[in-house]
């Protein structure tokens, strides 16, 4: 007897949208989230709003959860964690840590929807002092900060004059090892420069950057707005150090375009922080036996004409497993892997294995 | 100062030469003065929204801030190839602190709109410099030499400070009849709006008497203004006096609705450019054409037989072509004319290389040859020897004399500077021809 459910191993953005995909075409779906909620990354690190239309992430990560939801054939296992997968395409068996206990399921195609991780600013080779300055923070800190509707200093719960943007933070370094971009920095960080100027009356926000990689719609949807409506300040050369000074942050850095070094005063710097393959991602790849890539994303062995087969037949990989990618990447790559492994399993069924 | 804990001496350059030379663009950095050692703070220590904002804030000058750097307007400015300049550069100074409405930066763009012309941002430098030289000007910070002129022209309606009366003194030379609507006020086709310098500058003039021959031979029924006629004053709003440009209009719409014509006809491309852009946000919309745009549809009538033997060279004048998309008109003429091989400059059409006079410029020398390692028409000038032309046709009324001085003060005096008028006036034999003419109708 053939097996028609696909498992979905991460409930995130990617995945809810691979699920209601596979749900939609008529398999049964299982979605094996580890933590207590679906939503991943947007809900787990309290995003305040989505990019580039500055939706609340709840509200429209609330919709994609309802959405799938609502498919009879979609169920889903929060807290749960696949251990260990035995069997092969058309028939897997996953093991999974689910609460106290361990659940075998079976499953005809699988589909990896686990995620990135936002990077450690800590392993930085610049000194931005993320873990020693209260005033220090990642592009997600100021995320749970707005969404609670506040901008503020950590360190003395003022309102900031003077807030800055520092691009390419654990991406695109050969030391690091993380030679990417990360694709998505440059548009979030110019919402939130967008989203602290309507926060705080008078405030100045400046981005520094080494290139603005703002692709597609991104430059007029984001970009240009926050430069000509909202009044961000572009400043080519990023910061490389910041120090202590008088209560306050100094950045400095090289302004490439003028040629000449910058020193300027700061009450809250922003590190905008690339993605790196998150800790399942990397788990599953080796409990999977699925190639990686030398940053540690899940392969996409077929390259940019499919963007989802991996290099085990049967199982697909989705949204930022497979590198840097935003929204649209995730429910374009989810969507397609919803058919894709549903189709799989069609097709071994007539052919009676 | 550096606030950096770490204190920074300035930096002191000790300048040897007076000129730096690109090897490849040829391009000279003037680096003399009355210092040889220049002190300049070495640290950026500040970045503000408060200058571009000031900027931003007048009608006009919001597109400052627009600039995200890509650097494409610094090639095409005319004034970046004899001194640093250019909206990239504007822009980033301005961030970093210089106030633009003090600063000498301010006068030194032509409103060539070259830059314009490339931008993906659209930072519009022909809203912003007089928007910021009308804030400039009423705080008093406005070079002397282009006051005078704003004065010349408050008072005597024209940027040379002539005696108005004598507007229309140029028509004794013509050797043929200029009618003076005033004397003799009926319907004409061609209203012949002179400006400034047709009716004063003794080579505009020349090239006037020639256009009203060749208008004679065509048939054409015209007349002008003679001393009712007031400049329509583009270039002084452009400069910065938009109240002088309003005033000077209102005049000139006063006078001309007196009268009934079909069209206006200028040589002056600024005053074209008044006629059919500014006077209609105003209200004001009269039938229009730059004097090439009418000739070229007439050149079929006009009797043209002296070749003339000359290789040509042209200069598109930045408000006839960049502003108002006419290029082929003046080509057509000097084409019409036998004889001619005619030869295209490097920079020409869209990519006209500005001659330095428009947006005031053409007051502003005494205070550029400060600042620019040369003067933009001399730049021009090399440009249009090196094509080995014998001629530079020229259609504006500021460049005859501003190239002829240009020849001269770069040694390129074998390089005549024309009007189109004036060879199409050498092609149809002159005051000859229009004595023939005239014996043939007695």
């Amino acid at each position: 007897m053939a097996n028609t459910t696909v498992a979905v191993i991460g409930g995130g953005p990617a995945g809810l949208a691979a699920g209601a995909s596979a749900a939609s075409l008529g398999s049964e779906v299982v979605i094996i989230e580890k933590l207590p909620f679906l939503g991943g990354r947007p809900i787990e690190e309290n995003y305040a709003s989505l990019t580039p239309y500055l939706r609340s992430a709840e509200e429209a990560m609330g919709e994609v959860i309802d959405h799938a939801l609502s498919f009879e054939n979609l169920t889903v296992m929060l807290d749960s964690k696949v251990i260990a997968v035995t069997g092969d395409p058309g028939d897997f068996v996953l093991e999974v840590q689910s609460g106290e206990e361990v659940v075998s399921l079976t499953a005809g195609s699988i589909i990896v929807a686990t995620g990135f991780q936002h990077f450690d600013p800590g392993r930085e080779t610049q000194m931005y002092g993320y873990y020693e300055f209260d005033d220090v923070i990642a592009l997600q800190d100021l995320e749970a900060m707005l969404k609670e509707g506040r901008v503020q200093r950590p360190s003395n719960g003022e309102e900031p004059k003077r807030v800055c943007f520092v691009q390419c933070v654990g991406s695109r370094d050969r030391q690091i090892g993380n030679e990417y971009c990360s694709k998505v920095c440059c548009g979030v960080a110019s919402k939130e420069a967008i989203e602290v100027r309507l926060a705080v009356p008078g405030v100045e926000v400046f981005i520094f950057y080494i290139d603005m990689r703002m692709y597609g719609y991104w430059e007029s949807q984001i970009y240009w707005p926050a430069q000509e409506k909202h009044h961000v300040q572009y400043v080519k050369g990023i910061i490389s150090e910041v120090l202590p000074k008088d209560g306050r942050l100094l950045v400095r850095g090289e302004d490439t375009t003028m040629g000449r070094p910058m020193e300027v005063l700061m009450d809250l710097v922003v590190l905008s922080v690339g993605m790196e393959p998150s800790m399942g991602t990397r788990e599953i790849a080796g409990i999977l036996g699925i190639e990686q890539n030398k940053y540690g994303f899940i392969e996409a062995v077929k390259g940019p004409l499919d963007t989802v087969a991996t290099s085990r037949e049967g199982i697909f990989a989705v949204g930022s497993a497979l590198g840097p990618a935003d929204l649209e990447d995730c429910s374009s790559t989810g969507g397609y892997a919803g058919a894709r492994a549903t189709a799989f399993i069609r097709s071994h069924a007539k052919a009676g294995i | 100062m550096p606030i950096g804990g770490k204190k920074q001496l300035p930096i002191a350059h000790e300048k040897e030469t007076a000129i730096v030379v690109s090897s490849l663009s040829g391009r000279e950095w003037d680096v003399s003065g009355s210092w040889n050692r220049m002190f300049e703070s070495r640290v950026l220590s500040d970045y503000s929204y408060a200058g571009l904002g000031k900027v931003a804030a007048l009608e006009g000058g919001e597109s400052l801030e627009f600039c995200y750097g890509c650097g494409k307007c610094i090639p095409v400015c005319p004034v970046d190839l004899v001194a640093e300049y250019g909206p990239r550069k504007i822009h980033r100074k301005v961030q970093t602190g210089m106030d633009l409405f003090s600063s000498d930066d301010l006068w030194k763009c032509t409103t060539c709109g070259n830059c314009l012309r490339v931008c993906p941002k659209e930072v519009n430098m022909i809203k912003i410099m007089p928007a910021v030289r009308e804030v400039a000007m009423e705080a008093g910070s406005v070079p002397d030499e282009l006051q005078v002129v704003f004065e010349k022209t408050f008072r005597y309606g024209n940027a040379l400070g002539e005696n108005p009366r004598r507007r229309h003194s140029w028509t004794k030379g013509a050797g043929v009849d200029v009618p003076v609507l005033g004397n003799d006020p009926r319907h004409v086709d061609v209203l012949f709006y002179v400006e400034d310098y047709w009716s004063f500058h003794p080579r505009g003039q020349q090239a006037a008497q020639a256009f009203a021959r060749l208008l004679t031979l065509a048939g054409v029924d015209f007349a002008i203004l003679g001393a009712e006629e007031k400049t329509l004053g583009d270039s002084q709003r452009l400069a910065g006096e938009r109240g002088l440009f309003e005033s000077l209009m209102e005049d000139a719409v006063a006078t001309l609705s007196k009268y009934e014509f079909d069209r206006i006809v200028t040589p002056d491309p600024h005053g074209y450019n008044a006629l059919v852009k500014e006077y209609p946000k105003h209200g004001h919309s009269f039938p229009s054409l730059h004097y090439t745009q009418l000739l070229a549809d007439l050149v079929g009538r006009l009797p043209i037989k002296n070749p003339l033997n000359k290789k040509v060279t042209f200069h598109d004048p930045c408000y006839l072509g960049r502003h108002n998309g006419e290029y082929d008109a003046p080509r057509t003429l000097i084409n019409a004319i036998p004889g001619v091989e005619y030869l295209e400059m490097g920079r020409c059409r869209e990519n006209s290389y500005c001659c330095g006079g428009g947006g005031g410029g053409m007051w502003l020398d005494g205070f550029n040859s400060n600042h620019l390692s040369e003067r933009l028409s001399e730049r021009r000038v090399r440009e249009a020897a090196a094509t080995g032309a014998d001629i530079l046709a020229v259609c504006c009324p500021y460049e005859v004399s501003r190239f002829e001085d240009a020849a001269k003060s770069t040694g390129n005096e074998q390089l005549q500077v024309l009007d189109i008028a004036e060879m199409l006036d050498i092609a149809v034999g002159g005051l000859d021809a229009v004595e023939a003419m005239m014996a043939e109708s007695r």
